[in-house]
């Protein structure tokens, strides 16, 4: 009796986990397929992706490709442009948004309930109502467009970032400020020297997601930054795509230099990806 | 409490002033250039101007029309999916784990350009992939780009390959912070793994259910780039024209910015109703 | 070295009060334990010492100077938290030197003040380590190590040995103890426990519900409690209280009636005023001042439910029975094996090694 249900238990498992396979194996497939076609559209001759076969596996063109993109747009200078941008703009994002988190999570000041209704406010708030302001400002009034500066400081201003390190820094034991306090640490010191490292993994998980938002941005560069030379990265592809003569190849060649990078970011580092995500740390 | 005002305005100083310039003031300013008549220098104050435009303009409500349509067909479509992922991935009977995983988070980490090329490469009418593997199977070509109703359906599917895999992390965060004990429990009361779905799992993550419906419509709801870049500035003919790349022609390429930021505030005004909405449907019960 | 002195402090959060005017001398030197049931007020009372909460109202002063405004770091104090508060990212050697070097204390007496730390703790061989490394009772030597270093006039302990087991707890305490008489600084002392409390302290300070309700030596509260809630709180296992009615008066004695005990009657010497005739009152009855039958003043008839043999004595858990109300009572016995369950018992208690308390709780004396 017990043998027999044991043995029948053991086959409904099976046949839950052989259904559960079966439904998502096709599905992961569909999804991971664009991401596929991506790599072999950017081996293919453009005579190869414009011919009536079915390819599904990847050529040998890949540089040839990178060649045809460089002759449209200066692909390699824009991707530059972003590195240098990503990594500035991720520093001082993580810095700006850790000390406004920290400053909410372990002091108590005039004001503090406002802070925190303006930062909850402004998730909810479409991007589009301070875009014009926004552009005017920067490139009428401080006459900052086709500069770094245009595409580093507007974006620092984030909200789920700051209130995931003040969920961060507010689970830490306070005892442990409260011991550097007592032994005449100064604030800024126990934030640096205590605080900070500690909340390293959470760091790590806001870099990152700061790093991609600022990688893959397109909408505010496309605006500011539309003189090239002064493009990044996603700006410059975009100008090519819609264009009637020019070599598909090359643009997906583009595609695929834009996205793996932060693919194998993303399979390194997925712990911290996922966590940052699902802090919600950014839209 | 002690009250450390000055230390704490210090640490948040350079936030603050970020905020103020680049979003405090914009907010306000765009309300401002609303009731303005941009279209000549110098700009002067005209209430009626552009918000008597907008509700007169076929322009704003088709693009309104589509937003909201794609709102409705997408959001519910991404959520559900999504919360199939999370739950499924989360299931202990999966092996290959890792690479289910990949498969449907990769896509957050890729560019809206990197991934509007490759739709728009895989739809295209005669050379197009999809195309192609339809007719492999014996069915006719779609003519993806030409037509509204299949070129929404390209926007969306975009929109949901995209997106869907972000909502399933988040979910399956929400997933994995509910008790093993409850189901423990629910599973010697004899209460079956779909009833466990629909009468503890569902229950459970409704506020996370409901926070990333909330992200995603108003995402959804100032979508640009694809439209913008798989369907060729909103086409065909206007046909998946959004709210956002109306306001993108009308500030950008028009620079009538008076008439983009009444735009900007009629979604800022669909945001908050929004919002509310979410507010409403997550209070505590009484 | 210092002396504290806390004049009628107050902490309010909002529109509560936690502490309710808590005056307190501590003298140069000594060891003084505040303890409490948990919410009692004795942490912050603490943190209002050490600087981390403000003083809502009236005055502390260390060493005769007025500590109000005077930042954490500057009050010459070191605390001890009950979570250790290690930093986790440092070793034990940087846990220990961190304030110094952060504060621009000269490197060689630093280095100084931390070997001589590591002496006293016996922790050199720790020195390397990170906290996670460590055992429970290294961390609290760590702990206690940053305390040292600071060479602090007061030490302030926030319930130090709460997270250790029980074992590890005893020895600390002897550590702590040890400590004390080492370096002949005042300490102050926060636990929930009175085991702790009566062990370690010089005076002892029992809070409840943000009063202080009396300060004395450990025995001196086993004696002599102020009320009924110190004789509850002090002593282990704890006091028996006994329901009981005052029936009548003799030369500067009561007749007190326990009314659960089918009239049992107990003449009690006073040397307060009598109480009033035909009031309640409670008389408390330590487990370890129940007598063998007829050996006392006034004999108990009781039903034996359960006993604990601990080896050197027994508990035995017992209850009045059905005359009148059931009451339940803990009493020590000689250690004996045998069974207990349902046996009838007869104890015998003294006039003299009972209390009596009103129906507020206050002794009568």
């Amino acid at each position: 009796m017990t043998s027999h249900s044991r043995v029948s238990r053991s086959q409904a498992r099976l046949g839950r986990s052989i259904v559960l396979h079966l439904f998502l194996t096709p599905l992961a497939l569909v999804w991971l397929f664009p991401l596929w076609m991506m790599v072999v559209f950017s081996t293919m001759p453009d005579n190869g992706i414009f011919s009536p076969d079915i390819e599904l596996l990847p050529h040998g063109n890949f540089l040839d490709n990178v060649g045809n993109l460089q002759r449209g747009t200066n692909f390699i200078g824009a991707i530059g442009i972003s590195v240098s941008v990503a990594v500035t703009y991720t520093f001082l994002s993580v810095m700006l948004t850790s000390m406004a988190g920290w400053a909410l999570a372990r002091y108590n000041f005039f004001g503090k309930g406002m802070v925190v209704a303006i930062i909850f406010g402004t998730i909810t708030l479409p991007y589009a109502v301070v875009l014009i302001p926004q552009f005017i400002m920067v490139a009428r009034d401080f006459k900052l467009a086709n500069t770094w500066v245009a595409l580093i400081v507007p974006p620092l201003f984030n909200s789920l970032g700051v209130l995931f390190m003040r969920q961060s820094f507010s689970m830490m034991p306070h005892e442990l400020f409260d011991a550097a306090k007592v032994e005449g640490v100064k604030e800024w010191r126990i934030f640096l020297f205590v605080a900070l490292p500690l909340a390293r993994p959470m760091l790590a998980a806001l870099a990152i997601i700061l790093f991609l938002a600022s990688w893959n941005n397109y909408l505010w560069p496309l605006l500011i930054n539309s003189k090239p030379g002064a493009m990044t990265a996603p700006v410059a592809l975009g100008t090519l795509i819609g264009l009637t003569k020019v070599s598909w190849g090359g643009i997906m060649a583009g595609a695929v230099m834009l996205t793996a990078p932060m693919l194998v970011v993303f399979v390194l580092l997925q712990r911290h990806f996922v966590a940052g995500i699902a802090a919600g740390a950014i839209k | 409490m002690r009250y450390q005002n000055a230390t704490a305005y210090r640490f948040l100083a350079p936030y603050l002033l970020i905020f103020s310039i680049f979003w405090l003031w914009p907010i306000i300013d765009s309300f401002l250039i609303s009731f303005q008549a941009t279209r000549t220098v110098p700009w002067r104050f005209a209430p009626t101007f552009n918000w008597g435009r907008l509700i007169g303009d076929p322009a704003f409500f088709n693009a309104l029309k589509n937003t909201l349509l794609i709102l409705v067909i997408q959001v519910p479509v991404m959520i559900s999916l999504a919360i199939v992922m999370a739950v499924l991935l989360n299931s202990p009977l999966l092996k290959a784990r890792g690479l289910f995983r990949f498969a449907f988070f990769a896509p957050v980490v890729v560019g809206e350009v990197a991934y509007s090329a490759v739709f728009r490469l895989m739809f295209n009418l005669d050379y197009g992939i999809i195309n192609k593997l339809l007719n492999s199977i014996g069915l006719p070509s779609v003519d993806w780009f030409t037509n509204v109703t299949p070129a929404m359906a390209v926007i969306m599917m975009a929109v949901t390959w995209r997106w869907a895999g972000y909502n399933a992390i988040i979910l399956l965060a929400g997933l994995q912070s509910i008790p093993e004990d409850v189901y423990e429990a629910a599973t010697l009361d004899r209460v079956s793994k779909v009833k466990q779905f629909f009468y503890i799992t569902l229950p459970l993550l409704k506020p996370i259910i409901v926070f990333c419906a909330v992200l995603s419509i108003i995402g959804t709801m100032q979508l640009f780039t694809e439209p913008f870049l798989i369907t060729e500035r909103g086409g065909p003919g206007g046909g998946t024209e959004t709210l956002g790349l109306l306001l993108y022609r009308q500030g950008f390429r028009s620079l009538n910015f008076g008439y983009a930021s009444a735009i900007a505030y009629t979604m800022a005004g669909l945001a908050i109703a929004i919002s509310l909405v979410q507010i409403w449907l997550t209070r505590e019960p009484k | 070295m210092a002396a504290v002195t806390l004049k009628n402090v107050i902490k309010r959060f909002g529109v509560f009060e936690i502490v309710h005017g808590a005056n307190i001398d501590i003298d140069d030197g000594e060891f003084v334990v505040f303890v409490g049931p948990s919410g009692c007020g004795k942490s912050t009372l603490l943190r209002m010492i050490a600087g981390l909460e403000d003083i809502s109202d009236g005055e502390i002063a260390i060493g005769g100077k007025v500590v109000n405004d005077i930042e954490a770091a500057d009050r010459g104090i070191a605390m001890v938290f009950q979570s250790y508060a290690l930093y986790p990212h440092m070793t034990v050697e940087q846990n220990l030197s961190f304030g110094l070097r952060m504060t621009g204390n000269p490197k060689a007496d630093t280095e100084r003040r931390v070997k001589r730390a590591s002496e006293i703790l016996r922790i050199a061989e720790l020195m390397k380590r990170r906290p996670r490394q460590l055992s429970g009772g290294q961390r609290q030597r760590v702990a206690i190590g940053r305390a040292i270093v600071r060479e602090p006039q007061v030490f302030l302990f926030d319930e130090p040995l709460s997270n250790l087991d029980a074992e590890l707890r005893v020895q600390m305490r002897v550590e702590i103890s040890r400590l004390h008489k080492e370096l002949g600084v005042t300490m102050v002392y926060v636990t929930h426990d009175q085991t702790e409390a009566m062990t370690l302290a010089d005076r002892i300070v029992v809070l409840n519900a943000g009063n202080i309700e009396q300060i004395g030596a450990p025995l001196d509260l086993y004696d002599d409690p102020a009320n009924r809630f110190v004789a509850g709180f002090v002593g282990s296992p704890k006091m028996n209280f006994l329901a009981a009615k005052i029936v009548g008066a003799d030369n500067g004695a009561a007749v007190v009636e326990l009314v659960n005990h089918r009239g049992a009657r107990l003449r009690k010497p006073l040397s307060d005023a009598l109480p009033a005739i035909g009031g309640d009152v409670v008389l408390g009855v330590r487990p370890e001042h129940f007598f063998d039958a007829g050996q006392g003043d006034c004999d108990l008839t009781l039903k034996a439910d359960v006993a604990e043999h601990l080896g050197s004595v027994s508990y035995v858990y017992a209850n009045s029975g059905t005359g009148g109300g059931r009451e339940e009572l803990i009493i020590e016995r000689e250690a004996s094996r045998h069974r207990a369950n349902g046996d009838d018992l007869v104890v015998s208690i003294k006039a003299d090694r009972s209390l009596l308390f009103d129906a507020t709780g206050a002794r009568i004396r």
